[in-house]
Order: structure tokens, then C-alpha cells, then sequence
């Protein structure tokens, strides 16, 4: 009797069951009738290490969801660190954006573990039309395919100086050697009654922790004939500053702050410090011309080459294209190659630099609306001549190389022993060397030749 | 009936004590499981696989792990970073646990007594406890800016010169010693007062009969009595100051900020090794031995406690 009242009552739940179902079902179909057809929208998720690229990334969504209504955007920045971080975390494990700009230390380890997918056919023959150069174009090639679209220019350094600063101290023309440089330098220093410097004549990294600093050091490795590594005829590295070109370019650091006392690590420093007038002269990207626009627009500088290391050396410039990928594991992968398309065309690349400062790496971009507003720009989209560049190299561990490499540069700028004394640099140098060696062979790069 | 054995004569498990109803026993398990269960996914549960991460070699992305034994390990103790990090921490440590209990002492002391002003005093102290720590981390930047620092200015009204705070490597890991203290000294105090408070009145007024001057009641009877929280104070001040980073990472961010490797601690190395470099099996290995580390300092803790006791 019991189980006949549990059956009637399951029978009863059955029934309730499928009668709500069929009235639900019922009710989506006619629901879905009674409205228009209408197309699924797609949410490209973009993220970014640069927040100062964020107004810039949603200008460019804005005008392409007014061609494509059916496309919307979420963009989301943060610091360039703690973007490196998400991104390894999440782009393994599927949960990444479908858009992000990186530096390649990172997406090379994404290209290693098979998660960015090589360009479409449509996107390696756009990257190759000609719009960028061949090295721009070489550096987003990994074993013969291309990853990625350049989206900027992530270094190109050039010289800023403050012309009001040079005319007070008579001088006419920005530096072109480092020894004029050092000469001008010590006419723009500036101590107060104590002794204690006021402002730089050279505002050099010579602080903090991280691979910027050896980055920076780079400007004058190269421009001194060195580098931190150097490819052999085999494929694999080995450093390349154990040598007269590299003792010559930290002696000058040391110099300069030991020495000629035209630099201290105790003054303010870095774009900071050139937009307040503490310092005179300043190795630094396009992007601090939009720190003066937005800080000091009454600033009178002008932007030159980074000196030659003496007048018969060529004129060094480092090129850093940075390049923005579609994840591998992003299920709009169609949409985001068309927007990428759309964010690299030669309207936005304009756009990008007038708007940020960071100069597109397009090579057919019309500068001259730029140029007549912001001719400070020159150098970095017109660069003279006569400029050698150099290039990142695409290494699993060239962070750690340059990072670990910084840790040993704070310490030597600063080191007064190191003063008057090559045998001392040179054994610093040396040791310098041996760790850049060791990371290599850690990581199966190293070859002696 | 020895203790451990039931009424019914069978020998009680752990999990369930003797003369306690099974129901109530089982409740309360079933009452705990949640967040038993949800301390084990969160806490145990990466603790386990950071162990068993420290004997692969695995970059954070790649999908392969190749199982390396004590490699890992093998390679820390010939890590300059990690011996220095390991050096700068032993110091960080030392001097802020020290510092920080050897001035909350006689500060909670001083405010025990009664006084209209006793509690604005400890909400003074106890601010920065509260405080977040990068706000704090980027103000104490300011503060030790060697042109504009305020620091500097109050030196400067002692005719005491302007000290590089930050960018000199011999002084930048003191900077840090001394947010450090800042920081922890009100936590100190406020556990010390309640300790203090805890003291019966009656012990005080017998020592004073007996013709105890303050530094005798002090030295024989409040900090005999203090001793379990001179304890406790002791084991989580050690903990915490093994897992400095916050300041670290942001007093070390920029061009006007301290050399890393004069501030280098064990933390920042791991987050340096697994987050940066991708390292992630030699960055397990080294959050193995931080964790052994402080392990091994409270046990040695706890032992010196309660030798004293015996």
C-alpha cells in the first residue's frame, strides 16, 4: 500500500515534471518567435602591459565595433610585470585573453609550448606586403613562421636634452661623441652650497632591479662595439662584452658617476627627472614626449641620436618591436586576426603615436601631420641615415641574462674601487661574463665560437 | 578505568574521544568538514604540490616536467642570489623581530597604566598594522627620498646631512628594517597589553608590600608572567618577517629605488625565479627550504620556552 502511494506520488513528480518542461520549451519557442533574428555578439578580451595604451586600444575597438556592431571589446591593464605574470599563468591553462601585446621573453615561451598558433596564411602574407621593414618582419619569425603582429616600436632611445638649459650654458648643438657629451655634461651639472648635486648632466640608469637597467646599459655596450651576447656561426652564444669595447663602456658609467660627478644614484632620475628640468640630457624612447605633453608642455627640448662612441664609430639604435598575438586557445580566433588587421592599419598607427607617444613600426605611415605638431618625434620615425640598429634577441632566457646581468651593474656604477683601476673592471667585467655564459649553457645556448 | 579506554572497555581513537556520544563526535566532523576541506584545497594542497614541483624541471608554460631528483636543491646552495637572499633575510629578520619586541615591551609597559590617553596611543600604534602595505610601501619611498624625503628634512634640523636612504646598498636593507619595525611594533604592543592586563593585580600589590622597586616587579614577576605571549609574539613576528616582499618589490620598482641585491630576500628571489624567470621547480625548492626554515626557528622556539619553563 505504501508503495503504491510512492509510485502514485513519483508518477505524479514524472508528470509535473515533463508538463513544466514542455511549457518551458513552449514558452523559449514562442519567445524566440516573437523576436527579430539577430546575430551573436563576439567579446574580443584584450590585455595589456602598457595602461597608457589602454585609451588608445578602446578608441580603435570603438571604431571598429561601429563597422562591426556584432563585435564588442573588454580591454583590461595593468603594469607590464604583473601582465607577464597573468599571461603565464592564464594562457596556459585557457583562461587568457584572445588579445595581448608581450614582449617576446615571454611569447617565445608561448611559441615553445605550442600556445600561440602560427599567422594564417592571409596574416604572414600582410605582415610581408611591405608595410614593415625586413627585420621587423625577421623578428617575428621563429623556425621559419611568423607569430604575431608589430604593433610598436618597444625601445628605439634617442637623446633628449633641454635646449634652455644648453643655451644657458652656451652650448649650440646636442652632443655627438661621448666625450662631447661628458664635456657637456660637466657644464650642466649644477651642486647646491653643500656640495650636493642638484641636477644631472646625463640621467643614466644606475638604480633599482630588473633587465631595464642592463637594457639601458645597452645603449652603450653596442654604441661602444660590444654586445651582451653574440650569435656564433653554429646557432648558440656567448657573451660578448669580456672584451676591450665592454671594459671601455662600464669604465664610462663608472666614470660618469665616480669621476666627472655628472650622474648620482642619490638625484632624481628617468623621465621623471628630465620633465621637472633635474636633468639635462636623457637616453630614453619616443613615449617620454608624451610625458612632456602631459607634464611640462612649456619644456623646450629637442630629441637627437644617441652619441657616437667617438666621431669614426656609426650611430647605434636598438629596435624592440613589440607585437601583439592572438592566444592559441581563444575561441573567437577569425575576429581577432580581423581586428588585429584593423589595430595595425596605417590610420591607427598614426593614431597610436599621436596618442601615446610609442611610435607605430609600420614603415609606410604618413608622419607629417605628426611631425608638424610634434616634430620632436623625428628622429624616432625618420631615423638619420646613417644609424646602425640592433635587435633583441628572441631567447628563452634573455630576461634572466639581463636581469641577473643589472645585479652586478648597480653594484659596479657605484663601486668606487672600480675607479682608476682597470685591473678591478676588468675582473667585474669578467665576472659579468661568466654568469651571461653560464645562463646560456643552462639553458643548451652556449658555444665558445 | 585508565584514561583512553571507553565504558564499554574498548580502547577510544583519536577521532573519537572516550565518553563522548558518537552523534555529537560525528557532528561536529560533519560540522568542520567544509572548511577542513576547504583549508586542505587552499592551504595543504599547494603546500603538497610545491614539494613534489621542487624535484621537476618545469618553465611555468611548457607543458613538459621532466623529474630532476635534488637537482634543484643541489643547485641553490651554489646560487649566489639565493645565499645572499638567504643572508639579507637572517638579517631582515634578526633585527626586526628583535627591534620590534624590544621597543613594544616597555611601550605596552607605559601604557597599561591608566591614563585618559592610553587608548589614542595604542590606536596610534596599531594604524599601520591596519594599513595595507604598498600605499604604505610607496609612501615610505617618499619619505626616504634623499632630496625631498621627510626624513632627510627632520635630519637636516639637526644638522645632520642628507642620507641616501634608499640607493646606498650598505643602508637600503636598515631602511627597510626600520618600515619593518614600523609596521609590526603596534601588533607587539596590543598582544603585550593584553598580557600585561592578564596579571592579577594582587601579584603587583604583593611584590610591592614585600618592598619590590618597578624594575624588580617588572623584571621578577611581569615578564616571568609575559612569557607565553613573549612567545607567541616571537614565533609570528619570525613567520612574518621571513616572508617580507611587499616593500621589497616596491621599494626596488623604478630608477630612484634601492639595488635589488642589496635588498634581496628569500621571497623576492622566489617570486624573481618562478614568476619572472619561469622557473617554477627551483622556485618550489626554494619555498621548500624558506618553509623548513621557519619551521625549524619556531620548534627551537618552542623548545627554549619550555626548557625555561622546566
Amino acid at each position: 500500500m505504501i508503495k503504491d502511494h510512492a509510485e502514485a506520488a513519483t508518477l505524479g513528480r514524472r508528470s509535473a515534471l515533463k508538463l513544466a518542461a514542455g511549457a518551458g520549451l513552449a514558452g523559449a519557442g514562442a519567445f524566440a518567435a516573437a523576436r527579430p533574428a539577430r546575430a551573436a555578439t563576439t567579446t574580443l578580451s584584450i590585455w595589456t602591459g602598457f595602461p597608457e595604451l589602454q585609451p588608445f586600444y578602446q578608441a580603435v575597438a570603438d571604431a571598429y565595433s561601429k563597422l562591426h556592431p556584432d563585435v564588442k571589446f573588454t580591454i583590461f591593464a595593468t603594469s607590464l610585470r604583473e601582465c607577464e605574470q597573468k599571461l603565464s599563468a592564464a594562457v596556459p591553462t585557457g583562461t587568457g585573453p584572445d588579445l595581448f601585446d608581450i614582449g617576446t621573453n615571454i611569447s617565445v615561451n608561448f611559441v615553445d609550448g605550442g600556445l600561440l598558433d602560427p599567422n594564417p596564411p592571409e596574416i604572414d602574407q600582410y605582415l610581408k606586403s611591405g608595410a614593415w621593414n625586413t627585420h621587423v618582419v625577421d623578428f617575428s619569425t621563429i623556425d621559419g613562421k611568423t607569430y604575431g603582429l608589430p604593433l610598436m616600436e618597444g625601445s628605439r632611445a634617442s637623446m633628449y636634452y633641454n635646449k634652455s638649459l644648453f643655451k644657458a650654458a652656451g652650448i649650440a648643438e646636442p652632443p655627438a661623441t661621448f666625450a662631447e657629451l661628458v664635456a657637456a655634461a660637466e657644464k650642466l651639472v649644477k651642486f647646491d652650497a653643500s656640495g650636493k648635486m642638484t641636477r644631472s648632466g646625463i640621467s643614466l640608469r644606475l638604480s633599482g632591479q630588473g633587465s631595464g637597467i642592463t637594457e639601458k646599459y645597452r645603449y652603450l655596450l653596442e654604441a661602444a662595439d660590444a654586445s651582451v651576447i653574440v650569435k656564433t656561426p653554429g646557432g648558440k652564444y656567448h657573451n660578448n662584452f669580456d672584451n676591450d669595447a665592454g671594459r671601455s663602456a662600464l669604465q664610462f658609467v663608472v666614470d660618469v658617476v665616480q669621476k666627472y660627478k655628472i650622474d648620482d644614484p642619490k638625484v632624481q632620475h628617468d623621465a621623471d627627472a628630465f620633465v621637472a628640468g633635474n636633468t639635462a640630457m636623457l637616453f630614453r624612447e619616443a613615449w617620454v614626449i608624451g610625458e612632456i605633453q602631459e607634464k611640462n608642455k612649456s619644456l623646450d627640448y629637442g630629441v637627437a641620436p644617441i652619441p657616437k662612441w667617438t666621431a669614426a664609430s656609426p650611430h647605434k639604435m636598438l629596435l624592440q618591436p613589440w607585437l601583439i598575438y592572438v592566444n592559441g586557445k581563444s575561441g573567437n580566433k577569425a575576429a581577432s586576426w580581423d581586428f588585429l588587421k584593423f589595430l595595425t592599419n596605417q590610420e591607427n598607427s598614426l593614431r597610436l603615436t599621436s596618442m601615446t607617444g610609442w611610435v607605430s613600426e609600420r614603415a609606410d605611415v604618413d608622419w607629417k601631420p605628426l611631425l608638424e605638431t610634434t616634430p620632436q618625434f623625428a628622429v624616432f620615425v625618420d631615423p638619420p641615415k646613417d644609424i646602425s640598429f640592433y635587435v633583441e634577441p628572441i631567447l628563452t632566457p634573455w630576461d634572466e641574462i639581463q636581469s641577473k646581468m643589472a645585479d652586478k651593474l648597480t653594484a659596479a656604477f657605484i663601486n668606487p674601487t672600480l675607479s682608476g683601476n682597470p685591473a678591478k673592471l676588468a675582473e667585474a667585467v669578467h665576472e659579468m661574463a661568466v654568469q651571461t655564459d653560464q645562463l646560456l649553457k643552462d639553458a643548451d645556448l652556449y658555444a665558445a665560437s | 578505568m585508565s584514561a583512553g579506554y571507553s565504558s564499554a572497555g574498548q580502547r577510544a581513537r583519536w577521532w573519537l574521544p572516550a565518553a563522548v556520544d558518537w552523534r555529537i563526535t560525528l557532528f561536529c566532523y560533519m560540522t568542520l568538514a567544509p572548511v577542513l576541506a576547504l583549508f586542505a584545497y587552499v592551504r595543504v594542497y599547494p603546500i603538497a604540490w610545491s614539494v613534489v614541483l621542487s624535484f621537476y624541471r618545469w618553465n611555468l608554460i611548457r607543458p613538459q616536467k621532466p623529474f630532476i631528483g635534488f637537482t634543484n636543491y643541489l643547485n641553490l646552495l651554489a646560487d649566489d642570489n639565493f645565499l645572499l637572499a638567504l643572508k639579507n633575510t637572517a638579517i631582515y629578520s634578526l633585527a626586526t623581530v628583535g627591534l620590534s619586541t624590544v621597543l613594544a615591551l616597555p611601550l605596552a609597559v607605559f601604557l597599561a597604566r591608566k591614563s585618559r590617553l592610553s587608548a589614542f596611543y595604542q590606536t596610534v600604534y596599531f594604524l599601520p598594522v591596519i594599513t595595507p602595505m604598498v600605499p604604505m610601501a610607496i609612501a615610505w619611498k617618499w619619505i626616504y627620498d634623499y632630496n625631498y624625503g621627510i626624513l632627510n628634512y627632520a635630519l637636516s634640523l639637526f644638522g645632520i646631512g642628507a642620507v641616501p636612504w634608499l640607493t646606498d646598498p650598505r643602508i637600503a636593507l636598515w631602511a627597510l628594517i626600520i618600515m619593518g619595525v614600523w609596521k609590526v611594533l603596534g601588533y607587539n604592543l596590543i598582544l603585550f597589553l593584553v598580557g600585561i592586563r592578564n596579571i592579577p593585580e594582587s601579584y603587583m600589590e604583593a611584590a610591592s608590600l614585600d618592598g619590590a622597586s618597578a624594575w624588580q616587579r617588572f623584571w621578577r614577576v611581569t615578564l616571568p608572567l609575559l612569557k607565553p605571549i613573549l612567545l607567541y609574539v616571537l614565533v609570528t613576528a619570525t613567520i612574518n618577517s621571513f616572508n617580507v616582499f611587499t616593500q621589497v618589490y616596491v621599494m626596488t620598482l623604478g630608477s630612484q629605488a634601492a639595488p635589488g641585491q642589496a635588498v634581496r630576500v628569500l621571497v623576492f628571489d622566489i617570486y624573481q625565479n618562478g614568476f619572472q624567470y619561469l622557473k617554477m621547480g627551483y622556485a618550489s625548492a626554494e619555498a621548500v627550504i624558506l618553509t623548513l626554515i621557519v619551521l625549524g626557528f619556531t620548534l627551537i622556539q618552542f623548545r627554549f620556552a619550555r626548557a625555561q619553563e622546566e
